[in-house]
């Protein structure tokens, strides 16, 4: 049987009507890296965050050593600490750049597929060019195995442009909201500035100028670029498109639209005033809409400041002060150990990718489905194969299979942010909770599912499916969805797909 | 005539290098002013530069003990709502 596992010609008729997608840019995350230049792909084809393949073979770190911030977000709490948390701005311990060192070539001999590291906070790192500097230019002498990365605000970019060149950092991540200084005070109460706290508008406007200005010096000084957008139903997501075309046409090579995350409980201005953060459908439109290249961020997981590990999961407490302290590492042997190792990722990652387009070239040569598409969700803990128990899930990854073959569509957590306890704020069990974030998708395939969520999946209109563990994720979910075509599933629109849209 | 840093302080950094008369330092539990460095930045700026980038309301008082920054004041939210929020939490 011959399995179209890529989505190698772009599904106009479905996303046409939208207006948003431009020919050759809705493809996998191959097609996608096909686009762009080969400088460009080169560095970015095994970055974890960049590459839905690499990431389930790369790992990546942050390290805290940024805490001041120069800007106040809508959406950001200086105050917290919780070791429950994930998402950006959240840290356990901020570390001295001497204590980033050594919990880099800690993780880095310990676990030998990291490859990136991050300074992205807990503050604005460019607000702290001190620590962050040091903390670039000991790892590039020290540790030249190890790629760099940065994020900013923007706000003191355009001064850091210089140095930042100098620690053979080739990306820079800009978040950037807004272009407009109107909707930019909606998202941004104040920035310090020259000597002073600027509100509003005012502060708004100088922040989007030196955002939009530290873009184009790094263009001109040839560093990669990613732009970051956080999705504000009814602040800024009519907004995104504007903002991807202005940063695109300045040369940036990604724009990745995240969704809010904001809750009552972790004392934001938008979690205490009930501002919603988009729903998985919302936020997906804004993506396929805007699709371009951000279509390789999918898998963004919106780490914590201080994330060790595979993106979707965190070793941080491996590698807390007390334990790097004792630690001895001989970096020059790890390097050594993890060269080797880079190097079988690297063959396996090639054989897979070369089998990946063999397979869509005889898929060209198939008669084509014209079945409607499905979403479906996937279970799994890595390695691009099914192998993860439905309860053991923290997250699943989302596809959507059509005629046109199998894509990424994105991740869903299945936990609550602070799932202390079994049960949230509605009274829903968390079972329920992951059902919900389920919705949309027609099927979940897992290495096993209890009998208690094979019901309740069922009564939700999802489709347990246990027989495709240890297969490959997109082969098996066309295998499921050419089930489904062949059962005539696929004809009408699905009960439960029109029950969540409702 | 001193600025004072109280226990709300989160120790994020900020404030310490834009003193202009390196009156902050860092300590435990959080960071602290020396009352006889700190000038009130006057003669430097119209403004206290601490202040000026402290993110946490209330965590700066000026010499007369008045937070420089109050509830509402830099995340906009109302400490009504604030408070609101805050019960509704601890009501689980």
């Amino acid at each position: 049987m011959q399995l179209p596992v890529l989505n190698d010609t772009p599904s106009h008729a479905e996303h046409g009507a939208k207006g948003g997608c431009a020919a050759s840019s809705c493809g996998t995350t191959e097609n996608q890296m096909d686009s762009l230049p080969d400088s460009i792909r080169e560095k970015v084809q095994n970055h974890p965050c960049y590459s839905e393949d690499a990431h389930h073979y790369f790992a990546r770190m942050h390290v805290a050593v940024a805490p001041a911030c120069n800007i106040q977000c809508h959406y950001c709490n200086r105050k917290y600490d919780c070791a429950n948390e994930s998402r950006p701005g959240v840290v356990s311990e901020l570390l001295t750049p001497d204590q980033a060192v050594k919990k880099t070539m800690a993780v880095a001999a310990n676990i030998p597929q990291m490859t990136v590291l991050g300074i992205a906070g807990p503050g604005d790192p460019l607000a702290n060019p001190e620590r962050t500097f040091e903390t670039f230019r000991r790892l590039s002498e020290e540790a030249p195995d190890i790629k760099l990365c940065v994020s900013t605000n923007g706000l003191a970019l355009p001064d850091a442009v210089e140095e930042l060149s100098k620690h053979n950092i080739d990306h820079v991540t800009i978040t950037i909201n807004t272009v407009d200084p109107e909707i930019g005070a909606k998202i941004y109460p104040w920035i310090f500035w020259k000597n002073r706290r600027i509100k509003g508008i005012k502060g708004a406007k100088i922040l989007i100028e030196q955002q939009q200005k530290g873009l184009e010096m790094l263009i001109a000084k040839g560093i990669l670029v990613k732009v970051n957008s956080v999705m504000i139903p009814g602040v800024n997501d009519q907004h995104l498109a504007e903002v991807s075309k202005v940063v695109k046409s300045k040369g940036a090579f990604l724009h990745n639209v995240m969704p809010l995350i904001a809750e009552a409980e972790h004392g934001t201005f938008y979690g205490v005033m009930g501002q919603r953060g988009p729903t998985p459908e919302e936020l997906q439109d804004l993506q396929d809409s805007c699709s371009g290249d951000m279509n390789m961020m999918r898998h963004c997981r919106q780490c914590r400041a201080d994330a060790v590990g595979m993106l979707g999961e965190d070793r941080g407490d491996e590698f807390t002060l007390d334990k790097i302290e004792d630690m001895e590492i001989d970096y020059a042997s790890a390097m050594e150990k993890r060269k080797v190792i880079h190097q079988a990722i690297q063959a396996e990652m090639d054989s897979k990718r070369l089998e990946k387009a063999e397979k869509a070239q005889q898929h060209k040569q198939v008669p084509k489905l014209t079945t409607r598409p499905v979403l479906m969700a996937v279970a799994t803990s890595g390695q691009g194969v099914i192998n993860m128990h439905f309860g053991h899930a923290k997250e699943f990854l989302i596809y959507e299979a059509s005629p046109d073959g199998v894509r990424f569509i994105s991740h869903r957590k299945a936990d609550q942010y602070c799932a202390g306890d079994t049960s949230c704020g509605d009274g829903e069990s968390v079972l329920q909770v992951t059902i919900r974030a389920l919705s949309g998708c027609e099927a979940v395939l897992c290495s096993k599912v209890g009998y208690e969520p094979w019901e309740m999946l069922e009564a939700a209109g999802i489709a347990p499916n246990g027989e495709h563990a240890m297969e490959p994720i997109e082969e098996a979910v066309m295998a499921v969805y050419k089930e489904m075509a062949a059962a005539g599933k696929l004809d009408a629109k699905p009960e439960a797909a029109a029950r969540a849209s409702a | 005539m001193a600025v004072k840093i109280i226990e709300s302080c989160v120790n994020c950094f900020a404030c310490e290098p834009v003193c202009p008369s390196k009156a902050i330092f860092e300590a435990k539990p959080h960071f602290l002013v020396d009352a006889s460095k700190c000038t009130e930045c006057e003669g430097d700026f119209p403004v206290f530069q601490c202040a000026s980038i402290c993110p946490i309301e209330g965590a700066i008082l000026d010499s007369f003990g008045i937070a420089i920054n109050p509830p509402g004041s830099l995340t906009g939210i109302p400490p009504e709502k604030m408070a609101e929020a805050m019960a509704e939490l601890q009501s689980h």
